[in-house]
């Protein structure tokens, strides 16, 4: 699966126009060399593990046997039945972020208590999705003793014997939908947020002035100048981002009801695992292609679209929303709080307390903290994952930088040939192409160590990186890279000098990567060994004996939670400014 | 450009090639720990850890429930451990046939029983070697609350609707603990009836994918589970709630709320039921009822050590680990279980598993857990295969779902899932 290519759409989905382009050339010999870490970790684990994995969906040991995989594949039972859900998650969801993410942001904007809605609203998008997997079954625990959902479910149906489970088989798929919402709605209010402040006032004043009511300030100041792009792309990202539902339905639920919450992401990791077999690559050719698809017909509608005004502060004068949408943000914040309580609360509770009474009942102490603080396993686990998250960020700016300079530079057609090809690598689902990953790390004696591990979060997080950096290089103003070619003769100093031009960008990108590895559960499952364990994965196998751990592992959770929220929240202006200011203009 | 940027530039694409180059290519592989790669976690795998402290440089990995891809991949990429623990005898066969296992030879003080020793074997040759065992055929309850445990099948039944009628009726806790929605559990259940009910080799033809899975024993074996799982009440919250709960969270509902009489699993049920009982009084078992009192087959599973190719470490660890000596610390921490005959059954701290081994002494008929020797697709996991199905089976006979179309439907998707199975190698 991908992981989030966040607010960089924004710039990747728009070529930079010709004016600002051609200003200083790198030389041929050097432009191939800027490319070649990039091109090299590109090739390797992502395009030949495409390539592989095509092959594969039409061979059986090398024998060309056509569509017959994918026949295959298609009519075994449930496969139809877990495409059908993709695209309804791939459709359903991103429509319910989009529309809220829109009505919070609106609803938040000039009050006093607006950043407090944000701030809390954005929390979650931080978490990682493991953390939010393990929430939200605690919230809808089936036994009423636990789960504070059945509890009120059963109080409102009058009869417990007969409450209708969220996590059973008819009710699952909206259940890990309502956790996958709760997370990504703060990234989109970020976004709109984001276009929001960059609508004009005055085109705003001037709607009014001619006696335009709010629908025709919404319509004609914010949709179509702006809103309809932003709209476009808060879809495609979170269209793109269903696919991380593979870590929350691994969480949450349990055996005897994953095939009703099965999707794509899950199903080619149930019959193939770490290998690609026929219809495993089948139905990842198919994902690909449609993903691929997807992203292609998106970035066309918001070419379309109209080009958006230069962003300007906001006047201060503006009133706020009315005082009923006003509440209404305030009380999704508490919503949006309630599950993070649930999750403090188990944690609060001793190991056996967490796993046969409700959190609600017993004082709170500190049993869970010491007990998963004692071992050395959650040690390990965090100290491991810190190195490789920093190692990693680190190793994906160098390389991006290098090759974001030169491509910078391109124009026309070529530029857009390497915009969309990043941005096909960008959104590879990384279970499609797992097996010949490990293939290739083989070669490279790195297949199940750290080194493999951090050499595919590497290249999984090249792409995204280059294209946010490729877009902010390119939107710099032709005076200032003329004064970085005068006052420093050489290349390695011009870039310097750019990147410190750049360092909002250079934050995003380190924020968004450094979060990502953090959080990752699939790599991990797909490409960690015997020295490699991280958080995600270290929790994600404890959710095997769920209630019996319940305790242990919130308490893991919110110490795993801690750091990447900080992170997070403490870069978001950093994001949106780096990632938007590449990307409006 | 001059000279001294040439040189620069070409410094840096040196130093850039270079670092990619080192970082894909890493170095070379010096002397190593042996490792072995394990599906234990938590306490059984700090054990074993203890276990192999007497193994010069081990390094243990826990691996977790998806060993089989862990391996697949490590195989194909090259650097598989020396040694892994398996649960699983039809993947150690597959493993064999690939000529990715060494053969490995047992230490002198090893001895196997009969129905376990030869699932390790290919044409002949024997490529892994039992270290753990699990004893399957166990019911666990409180004697307070069952002074009369059943001792055949319909005792069982009959002590299930009696006891179910009562808890409808609000009178006290519910007959059965199930942990469904974990797919091993519901196999179990299965294979123990099944053991019971179909001929001495119809058991092994199944097992083996030669014989039909809509045949006479299957379908009596499903007939039996339906009777029984389909009474009204025999489970706390019922039956969507029982495929809500897993394995542990069964053990609970019988040791801490006391709000189901009986619980079956097998031998590991202890180190659950000691976290969470309240009370002194502690857990009783008996053997899971079959048609008959006397000479029941023992329903057991295990874990077998096998050793990758090309590593004689890996092979000399093997035959360290069948030593009857080498789970000395494992037998004494208590929770550990032996299918070497050769170890003492005095050896044995805790009495449950003295009383265990000597069983597996006494037992005539042993019979291999099914699902964990089936091939490929079909063995099962969560959301796959026969754990898949018997949870389907659950599903409808907990659903008011006719017996009869309940068992159509699942030897129907057994026959379909052993066939796919079947082709698909």
């Amino acid at each position: 699966m991908r992981r989030d290519p966040v607010l960089g759409q924004l710039a990747l989905l728009d070529d930079v126009g010709p004016p600002r382009r051609g200003r200083a050339y790198p030389a041929t010999g050097a432009t191939w060399a800027l490319l070649a870490p990039a091109a090299l970790l590109l090739g390797g684990l992502l395009a030949w593990p495409v390539l592989r994995t095509v092959q594969a969906s039409v061979t059986t040991d090398g024998r060309w046997v056509g569509a017959e995989h994918y026949r295959a594949a298609l009519t075994s039972p449930g496969a139809g039945a877990a495409v059908g859900r993709t695209v309804l998650w791939a459709l359903l969801v991103p429509t319910v972020v989009t529309v809220l993410g829109y009505l919070l942001a609106a609803a938040s904007r000039r009050s006093q208590e607006g950043w407090l809605v944000r701030f809390i609203l954005v929390v979650p998008t931080a978490l990682p999705l493991v953390v939010t997997g393990v929430t939200f079954r605690l919230l809808y625990d089936p036994d009423p003793q636990r789960g504070p959902v059945t509890l009120l479910l059963a109080w409102l149906t009058g009869t417990p014997e007969r409450v209708p489970h969220l996590l059973g088989p008819r009710l699952v798929t909206v259940a890990v939908m309502s956790a996958f919402v709760w997370a990504w709605v703060g990234l989109a209010v970020l976004v709109f947020r984001a276009a929001l402040d960059t609508v004009p006032a005055d085109l705003v004043d001037a709607v009014r002035a001619f006696g335009g009511s709010r629908r025709d300030v919404f319509w004609d100041a914010q949709w179509r100048p702006l809103m309809l792009r932003t709209v476009a792309v808060v879809f495609a990202l979170v269209a793109v981002g269903t696919s991380r539902t593979f870590d929350l339905i691994l969480v949450m639920t349990p055996g005897s009801v994953r095939d009703e919450a099965s999707v794509l992401a899950l199903r080619i990791w149930q019959t193939s695992g770490a290998t690609t077999t026929g219809q495993g690559a089948a139905l990842g050719v198919i994902w690909l292609v449609a993903v691929t698809a997807g992203m292609l017909v998106v970035s066309m509608f918001i070419r379309q679209a109209w080009p958006p005004p230069p962003p300007r502060a906001v006047p201060a004068s503006a009133p706020p929303p009315r005082r009923l949408v006003r509440l209404l943000a305030a009380a999704a914040a508490v919503a949006w709080l309630l599950p993070l309580g649930v999750l403090a609360a188990t944690s609060s509770q001793s190991p056996v307390r967490a796993a046969t009474a409700a959190w609600w009942s017993g004082p709170p102490g500190l049993d869970s903290y010491r007990a998963v603080l004692g071992g050395t396993g959650l040690w390990r686990s965090l100290g491991f994952t810190l190195l490789l998250a920093l190692v990693v960020t680190a190793v994906v700016l160098c390389v991006a930088l290098l090759a974001a300079y030169p491509l910078a530079w391109l124009t026309g057609p070529p530029a857009q040939a390497v915009g969309l090809a990043l941005l096909a690598a960008a959104v590879v689902p990384v279970q499609v192409v797992a097996g010949p990953i490990n293939e290739v790390l083989g070669l490279a004696l790195s297949s199940g160590t750290a080194r493999g591990l951090a050499l595919v979060h590497i290249a999984l997080g090249i792409p995204f990186a280059v294209l946010v950096l490729r877009n902010a290089f390119a939107d710099l103003p032709a005076d200032q890279v003329r004064a970085a070619r005068l006052g420093e003769r050489h290349l390695w100093d011009t870039l310097r000098r750019l990147v410190r031009h750049h360092r909002t960008a250079v934050v995003a990108v380190a924020v968004l990567e450094f979060v990502q590895v953090w959080n990752d559960l699939v790599v991990g499952l797909l490409f960690s060994g015997p020295d490699a364990a991280p958080l995600g994965w270290f929790l994600a196998e404890q959710t095997r004996g769920f209630v019996t751990g319940s305790g242990t592992l919130a308490a893991g959770s919110v110490l795993a939670s801690i750091l990447p929220v900080l992170v997070f929240v403490l870069g978001r202006r950093q994001i949106v400014a780096g990632l938007v200011a590449g990307g409006v203009r | 450009m001059t000279a001294a940027g040439r040189l620069r530039r070409r410094t840096l694409l040196r130093s850039a090639v270079a670092t990619t180059v080192a970082g894909a290519a890493g170095c070379a592989r010096g002397p190593r720990p042996v490792q072995v790669a394990v599906v234990w976690s938590g306490a059984e795998l700090t054990r074993f850890r203890e276990v192999v402290a007497g193994f010069p440089d081990v390094r243990v990995i826990g691996v977790g429930n998806d060993i089989d891809a862990f391996l697949t991949a490590r195989m194909l990429a090259g650097t598989s451990p020396d040694v892994a623990i398996l649960p699983r005898p039809g993947l150690i066969v597959e493993y064999a046939r690939r000529g990715w296992l060494d053969r490995v030879a047992p230490a002198s003080s090893y001895l196997a029983p009969a129905g376990m020793a030869d699932l390790l074997t290919v044409d002949g040759h024997r490529y892994g070697l039992w270290i753990k065992a699990a004893h399957k055929s166990l019911f666990w309850h409180f004697p307070s609350m069952l002074a009369e445990p059943p001792r055949t099948w319909d005792a069982l039944v009959e002590t299930t609707r009696r006891l179910g009628a009562r808890h409808r009726a609000g009178e006290g806790p519910a007959p059965l603990a199930v942990g469904a929605a974990d797919g091993w559990v519901l196999t179990d259940w299965f294979e123990n009836v099944l053991a019971d009910i179909a001929r001495p080799g119809g058991y092994e033809a199944l097992a083996r994918g030669e014989a039909d899975w809509q045949g006479p024993p299957v379908r009596d074996a499903l007939d039996r589970l339906a009777e029984l799982w389909s009474i009204d009440g025999a489970f706390p919250g019922g039956g969507q709630r029982a495929l809500l709960t897993q394995f542990e969270e069964s053990v609970i509902q019988v040791a801490h709320h006391r709000s189901a009489v009986m619980v079956f699993e097998a031998d590991f049920v202890d180190g659950v039921a000691a976290r969470f009982r309240r009370g002194t009084e502690p857990l009783v078992t008996f053997r899971f009822p079959g048609s008959r009192v006397a000479d029941q087959p023992l329903v057991v599973g295990g874990d077998a050590a096998v050793a990758f190719t090309g590593s004689a470490a890996g092979v000399e660890l093997v035959r360290w680990l069948s030593d009857a000596a080498a789970f000395r610390p494992w037998l004494e921490a208590g929770g550990y279980l032996s299918p070497n005959l050769v170890v003492p059954v005095n050896n044995y701290r805790d009495p449950l598993r003295r009383r265990l081994a000597a069983e597996f002494r006494a037992v005539e008929a042993l019979r291999y857990d099914l699902s964990d020797r089936l091939p490929g697709t079909f063995t099962g996991t969560d959301g796959v295969g026969i754990w898949r199905i018997m949870q389907d089976f659950f599903m409808d006979v907990t659903d008011g779902v006719a017996a009869r179309e309940a068992v159509r439907r699942a030897t129907g998707q057994l026959a379909e899932a052993a066939r796919a199975a079947g082709s698909g190698r």
